[in-house]
C-alpha cells in the first residue's frame, strides 16, 4: 500500500505485524482473480445445493393448509420431513390441484421451476401446463430448460438436485479422509520410531487398495447401498496422500524452536501436536484435500455413469450421463451434466492451486 | 443370454433379467437349424433371466447315479407294444408349403423401400422379405455375419445353456427332433427315418438314417445317442441345462446302429420333449470322459473345445475368444459316399461377431459389418428411423412369448397376505409404463401364458389397471395402516411396529430401473416406501434363487410346453423364487402332464393361470416383442413365438439372393 500516508502506516504497524498466517494467506488469495472466481463458483454451488428444493421441485416451498404452515419441499431432502398429513389426505404427490380442492383457503409459495427430479411431470399437473416429452423429443425448451431424458424426467431439476450429491460426496469423503490422514500422519511424524514405522506401512498398504474396485464389491455385497457408504469408502481409501504430507510437516516442525520451547514449558504431546504443530502444518494439507474433493466428485460421477452410483431415482450428474449412453444423439444429456462436472472439478482444482500458491513461501518466492 | 432350449422346452424358463436387449431371451435354438431344419432339439422352455449370465448350473437336486437297467430285447418290445407312428418332417418343407398358400403382398423392391413405421408396413416386410428362395435364386456361396451378445461358455453341445450357445450350437449340433413355428414337435427327416411311440406312452422308438457322418468322417449311430444319455446323467458331469427333462427318462438303449429306444419313467405329455437332447460323438468321448468327467479340463478336452467334432450342417473352423466364431458349411452333411443326400444350407459361411454393447452393435449394423441384430425398443423407436439406417438395412417386429414381472417374496411379512400383493398390482401405473416407458411397443401381460398360446385357454385374465383407492382399501383391510402418523403405513407384527418399507432388486438396465422407479413413485403416493436396488444380474440370480429378497424385477421366456412353467409355481420348485405354494396348482400341474387331450390340458393350465392371477405372486407387466434389424441383403426371416431363429427351420430359412 505505497500510496497510504506515512502516518497512518505507522499507526497500523503493530496490528499488521500481528496479522496471522491465515489472514495473510486470505489477503493474498483475494488478489487472485481466478482463485476468487473459482471460490465464488463453489459458494454458488453450495447455495444451489442448499436451496435445491426451492429452485426446482413440484412441492410447495411453504404452504398454508387447513390453518397450518408446512414446508413440503423439505421432503426432497428427507422423505420424513414432508408432513404426513399430505399422505393421509391422499395428495398422492401432486400438490397444485389438491391444495385447491381440499382447502380453498390454502396458499403456497412454489419453487422457481415447477419440475421434479424424480418423475415425469404430467399433463395439467400444474393447471394448463403440458406434460414432459419423453423418448428422444425432450430437447431443451421453455418448460424444460435443459431438456428431459428418455423417460420424461426434467434434466434441469436433476442437475439442481444432483448438486447436493456432488458437493456432499466431496465434503464428506474428504472430511473423513482429512481426519484419518491428519491423525495417522501426526502420530507417525511426531512420535517417530516404531509408531512411524507402523503408520507408514499401513499408509502404504492402503495406497494399494483400488477405490473403484472396492466400491463395486461393496455395491454387490451390501444389502442397502447408499451414497453415504460410497462416500465412506472414498474417504477411507483416499487419506494416504494427506497422511504422508502431514507426517512430513510434523517431522520438520517437531524439531523447530517453538516446539522445543513448548516442550520445555511442560506441554504434553497432545497439546504440542494440536495446539502448536497442527496449525502450522495445516496449509500444505489443505491442498491435497481440495484436490481430493475434485477427484471424489469425479469418482462419484464415474460410478453413477457405470450404474453403481446412489440408488435410483436419486439425481446425480453421473447418472444423467449414464442415461445418455443409450442414445448419444440426445446431446443435452451429455452437455449439461458434463459441463457441470467439468466446471466443478476445475473450480476445486483452481481453489487448491491458489491455496498452494498463497501458503507456500517457496512458491511465493519463486513468483517474485 | 438366453437360454435356450434345446431341449425342448425342457429346460425351463430363462431368466431375462438381464439383458433386454442384447440377448435376451433365449430362445431356444434349435439345434440344428441349419440349412434346413435340422434335427434339432426341442424348444426350450422357459426363460432365463438374463440369460446371458447363466453359466452355472441351476442348483440342482443332488443327483444319484443312474441305476442300471436291463433293456428287454427289441423283438420282445415289438411284440408287447403296439406302436403309433409319429410325424417325421422337414421344417423347411413345411414352411415352403405354408408360404405357397400365402398371397404375395408386393414386390421385393417395394418392401425394401418401405419404412417400418406401421403395422401394415411391418406385415408387408415380413411377408415379402420372409419368403423362401425360388430355385436358383439363393446365393449358396454367401456368408452371413450374425451378432451374438456374448461369447460361448463351451462348444460342447451338452453344456449348452446361454442363448449364444443355442445360436451357435444349433448349427453345429446333431439332433433327432425339432419343432415348428407352432411349437409342435416332430422328428427331423434329415436325420430320422421313423419315430414311433407305444400306445402306453412309455416307449419311443426312433430309426436313424444310415447316411449320417460326423465332421471327422465317422458315422453317426444310435450308440452315440445312448452314450450321450449316460454322460448327461452322470452326476460328475457338470451339465448346466440339458439334464432337466432328460432326467425324466429311465433309459436309452441302442439296439443296432440305427435303432434307438427311449424308456420313460412315466407316461407324460412332456415325454416328447424329454427325448430331445444334444448328442456327443461317442467314438471321441468314450475314451476321454472317464478320465475327465468335467469334459473340459484335460488336454484332450481342451483341444476338442477349440475344434469340436460336429454333427450338424456346420462346423466351427475358427474361434477367437471374445471376438468372433466362424462356422463353415460342411460337405459331409449333404454329400455322403459321393451322393447328395440332403439339401445344402443356404450359407456357406456363418460368422458370429461377439459385441456386447447394443450401441456398438447398431453402429456395426449400419456400417454393414453385421447382417442382423436384436434392436432395443429405444433403438427401434429413435435410432433406426432415418436414411442412415435404411441405407443398408430394414427392420421387423413380431410378438414373442417373453414376459416381465415384479415378483413378491411371499415369505416376507409384507407379501404373505394376498391382499397386499393385489394392492401392489393396483398401485402400479401400468398404462404409464406401457405408453411412456415402453413407448407402446409392448403388450400388457396379465398371466403366465401368452394370450395367443393354446394353453392360455378361452377365458383370459384381465390385466390390472391402476386404482389407488382400491390399493389403499386393500392395504387398510390387510392391517397396513399409518398408526403412528408418520406418513408410512405400518403394522404391528409380533409386538413390533413394522413400517411398510422394502427393496426391489432389478438388473442394471435403464428401462427396468425406470419401471421400478415408477413403482416407487406410485407406492409413495399410498404411503409405502420402496427402495430400488439395481444389482448385477449374477447377484440377482443368486439372491432370487436363495429366496433372499423382498421383491425383484425379472422375466421369463416361455417354453414350448406349458409344463415347463411347473418349476416356477410348484411348491418348492427350483425357480419358485417367490415361495408360492398352492396345493391346487400343484395338483393341476400333475394332472396337466398326464392329460393327453389338448383341449382338456388347456383347461387345466388356464385354471392355473386364473388362480395365479387371483393370487398375484407376481405383478405381471408386459410381453416383450422381438425387434430385429436385418441387412437388405437378407431374406427368409420368419418369426415364431420364440423369435426368428430358435425353431425349425428358424435360421435355416434365411438366405441371400444371388448378385446380379
Amino acid at each position: 500500500m505505497p500510496n497510504e500516508p506515512a502516518v497512518r502506516r505507522s499507526e497500523h504497524r503493530p496490528r499488521e505485524a500481528s496479522r496471522g498466517f491465515w489472514a495473510e494467506a486470505w489477503s493474498r488469495y483475494r488478489r487472485r482473480p481466478i482463485g476468487m472466481l473459482a471460490l465464488g463458483f463453489v459458494v454458488f454451488l453450495t447455495a444451489v445445493a442448499v436451496f435445491a428444493p426451492a429452485i426446482a421441485g413440484t412441492k410447495p416451498v411453504i404452504c398454508r393448509y387447513k390453518g397450518k404452515l408446512y414446508a413440503p419441499c423439505l421432503g426432497y431432502f428427507n422423505r420424513r420431513w414432508e408432513a404426513p398429513i399430505f399422505t393421509t389426505d391422499k395428495f398422492r404427490g401432486t400438490y397444485p390441484q389438491n391444495l385447491q380442492d381440499k382447502d380453498p383457503q390454502s396458499w403456497a409459495v412454489w419453487p422457481l421451476v415447477f419440475q421434479d427430479p424424480y418423475r415425469r411431470v404430467r399433463e395439467n399437473e400444474w393447471p394448463g401446463r403440458s406434460e414432459n416429452p419423453s423418448r428422444d423429443e425432450g430437447r431443451p425448451s421453455r418448460l424444460n430448460l435443459f431438456g428431459t431424458d428418455q423417460y420424461g424426467v426434467d434434466i434441469f431439476a436433476k442437475m439442481v438436485h444432483g448438486t447436493t450429491i456432488a458437493l456432499l460426496v466431496g465434503f464428506v469423503s474428504m472430511g473423513l479422509a482429512g481426519s484419518i490422514g491428519i491423525i495417522v500422519g501426526a502420530l507417525g511424524g511426531y512420535f517417530g520410531g516404531w509408531v512411524d514405522m507402523l503408520t507408514s506401512r499401513i499408509t502404504e498398504v492402503v495406497m494399494c487398495v483400488p477405490t473403484l474396485v472396492l466400491i463395486l464389491a461393496l455395491v454387490a455385497v451390501v444389502e442397502k447401498p447408499t451414497i453415504w457408504k460410497t462416500m465412506a469408502i472414498i474417504g477411507a481409501t483416499g487419506w494416504t496422500g494427506i497422511a504422508r504430507l502431514t507426517r512430513a510437516e510434523f517431522l520438520r516442525l517437531k524439531e523447530s524452536e517453538f516446539v522445543m520451547a513448548a516442550r520445555a514449558a511442560g506441554a504434553g504431546p497432545l497439546r504440542i501436536m494440536l495446539r502448536h504443530i497442527l496449525p502450522n502444518a495445516l496449509a500444505p494439507v489443505l491442498v491435497p484435500i481440495t484436490f481430493g474433493i475434485a477427484s471424489a466428485i469425479l469418482i462419484e460421477g464415474s460410478l453413477s455413469f457405470l450404474g453403481f452410483g446412489p440408488p435410483p431415482p436419486t439425481a446425480s450428474w453421473g447418472s444423467i450421463l449414464n442415461s445418455a449412453r443409450s442414445n448419444l444423439q440426445l446431446w443435452w444429456l451429455v452437455v449439461f451434466p458434463g459441463t457441470g462436472i467439468f466446471l466443478t472439478v476445475l473450480a476445486y482444482n483452481l481453489v487448491g492451486e491458489a491455496i498452494q500458491e498463497v501458503t507456500d513461501p517457496r512458491l511465493r518466492e519463486a513468483k517474485k | 443370454m438366453r437360454q435356450n432350449e434345446q431341449g425342448h422346452g425342457r429346460w425351463g424358463s430363462w431368466w431375462l433379467t438381464a439383458s433386454i436387449g442384447a440377448g435376451l431371451l433365449g430362445t431356444a435354438g434349435l439345434i440344428g437349424c441349419g440349412g434346413s431344419s435340422s434335427p434339432s432339439p426341442a424348444p426350450p422352455p422357459e426363460l432365463v433371466e438374463s440369460a446371458e449370465e447363466r453359466k452355472e448350473p441351476l442348483p440342482a437336486v443332488k443327483l444319484a447315479p443312474l441305476e442300471p437297467f436291463a433293456a428287454p430285447p427289441l423283438v420282445e418290445l415289438d411284440q408287447e407294444a403296439s406302436w403309433i407312428d409319429r410325424p417325421v418332417q422337414d421344417g423347411l418343407v413345411l414352411l415352403q408349403q405354408a408360404q405357397a398358400e400365402e398371397t404375395v403382398r408386393g414386390t421385393v423392391a417395394d418392401a425394401l423401400a418401405l419404412r417400418n413405421d406401421s403395422a401394415d408396413a411391418n406385415a408387408t416386410i415380413l411377408a415379402v422379405l420372409g419368403r423362401l428362395p425360388k430355385p436358383d435364386e439363393a446365393d449358396l456361396s454367401a456368408r452371413i455375419d450374425r451378432h451374438v451378445g456374448g461369447d460361448l461358455g463351451s462348444t460342447n453341445p451338452i453344456m449348452i445353456s446361454t442363448s449364444a450357445e443355442f445360436d451357435i450350437l444349433g448349427l453345429t449340433g446333431f439332433g433327432l427332433f425339432s419343432f415348428g413355428r407352432d411349437l409342435e414337435p416332430f422328428a427331423a427327416s434329415e436325420t430320422v427315418v421313423s419315430w414311433q411311440t407305444s400306445t402306453d406312452r412309455m416307449l419311443d422308438k426312433v430309426v436313424l438314417r444310415d447316411d449320417l457322418v460326423w465332421s471327422d468322417g465317422k458315422p453317426i449311430t444310435a450308440h452315440d445317442i445312448a452314450f450321450t444319455f449316460q454322460v448327461i446323467m452322470d452326476p460328475r458331469v457338470p451339465v448346466p441345462a440339458v439334464r432337466s427333462g432328460t432326467d425324466q427318462l429311465r433309459w436309452v438303449e441302442a439296439y443296432d446302429d440305427h435303432t434307438v429306444v427311449f424308456f420313460h419313467k412315466e407316461a407324460l405329455a412332456t415325454n416328447v420333449w424329454n427325448i430331445n437332447f444334444p448328442v456327443l460323438p461317442s467314438h471321441i468321448y468314450r475314451q476321454t470322459w472317464e478320465a475327465d468327467p468335467t469334459l473340459k479340463d484335460s488336454p484332450e478336452h481342451v483341444r476338442l473345445e477349440q475344434s469340436p467334432v460336429c454333427g450338424g450342417p456346420y462346423e466351427i473352423v475358427e474361434r477367437q475368444r471374445g471376438q468372433q466364431i466362424v462356422l463353415k458349411r460342411r460337405a459331409s452333411w449333404s454329400t455322403v459316399r459321393g451322393e447328395q443326400v440332403r439339401e445344402e444350407p443356404y450359407f456357406e459361411e456363418v460368422r458370429f461377431r461377439i459385441i456386447e454393447d447394443p450401441n456398438t452393435t447398431l453402429l456395426a449394423l449400419k456400417k454393414g459389418e453385421i447382417d442382423e441384430m436384436i434392436l432395443q425398443p429405444e433403438q427401434w423407436m429413435t435410432q433406426t428411423v432415418d436414411d442412415d439406417f435404411y441405407a443398408r438395412n430394414t427392420k421387423a417386429t413380431a410378438p414373442e412369448w417373453v414376459s416381465f414381472h415384479f415378483g413378491w417374496n411371499i415369505d416376507t411379512v409384507f407379501f404373505r397376505d394376498r391382499r397386499v400383493r393385489r394392492a401392489m398390482s393396483y398401485a402400479f401405473n401400468h398404462d404409464e409404463m406401457l405408453e411412456k416407458l415402453c413407448y407402446s411397443l409392448y403388450e400388457p401381460c396379465a398371466g403366465i401364458f401368452h394370450p395367443d398360446a393354446w394353453m392360455a385357454g378361452a377365458k383370459k385374465p384381465e390385466p390390472y389397471k391402476q386404482d389407488l383407492d382400491k390399493a389403499e382399501a386393500l392395504l387398510d383391510e390387510a392391517g397396513w395402516i399409518d398408526h403412528d402418523n408418520d406418513g408410512v403405513r405400518d403394522k404391528e407384527i409380533d409386538g413390533r411396529s413394522v413400517p411398510f418399507e422394502f427393496s426391489i432388486m432389478v438388473n442394471q438396465q435403464p428401462l427396468r430401473i425406470a419401471i421400478c422407479t415408477l413403482l416407487k413413485e406410485n407406492l409413495d403416493q399410498i404411503g409405502v416406501r420402496l427402495n430400488v436396488r439395481p444389482v448385477e444380474s449374477t447377484v440377482l440370480q443368486d439372491l432370487t434363487q436363495n429366496h433372499r429378497f423382498q421383491a425383484y424385477f425379472g422375466g421369463w421366456g416361455s417354453g414350448t410346453d406349458p409344463d415347463t412353467s411347473e418349476n416356477l409355481w410348484k411348491t418348492g420348485a427350483m425357480r419358485n423364487f417367490c415361495n408360492y405354494s398352492n396345493p391346487e396348482v400343484d395338483r393341476l400341474y400333475e394332472e396337466g402332464r398326464q392329460e393327453f387331450d389338448r383341449a382338456k390340458r388347456a383347461e387345466k393350465y388356464a385354471r392355473i393361470q386364473e388362480i395365479l392371477s387371483d393370487d398375484q405372486p407376481y405383478t405381471w407387466l408386459y410381453w416383450r416383442n422381438s425387434f430385429y434389424g436385418f441387412s437388405k441383403d437378407l431374406r427368409g426371416y420368419v418369426f415364431s413365438p420364440r423369435g426368428p431363429y430358435h425353431y425349425s427351420p428358424g435360421f435355416g430359412s434365411l438366405w441371400k439372393p444371388r448378385q446380379e
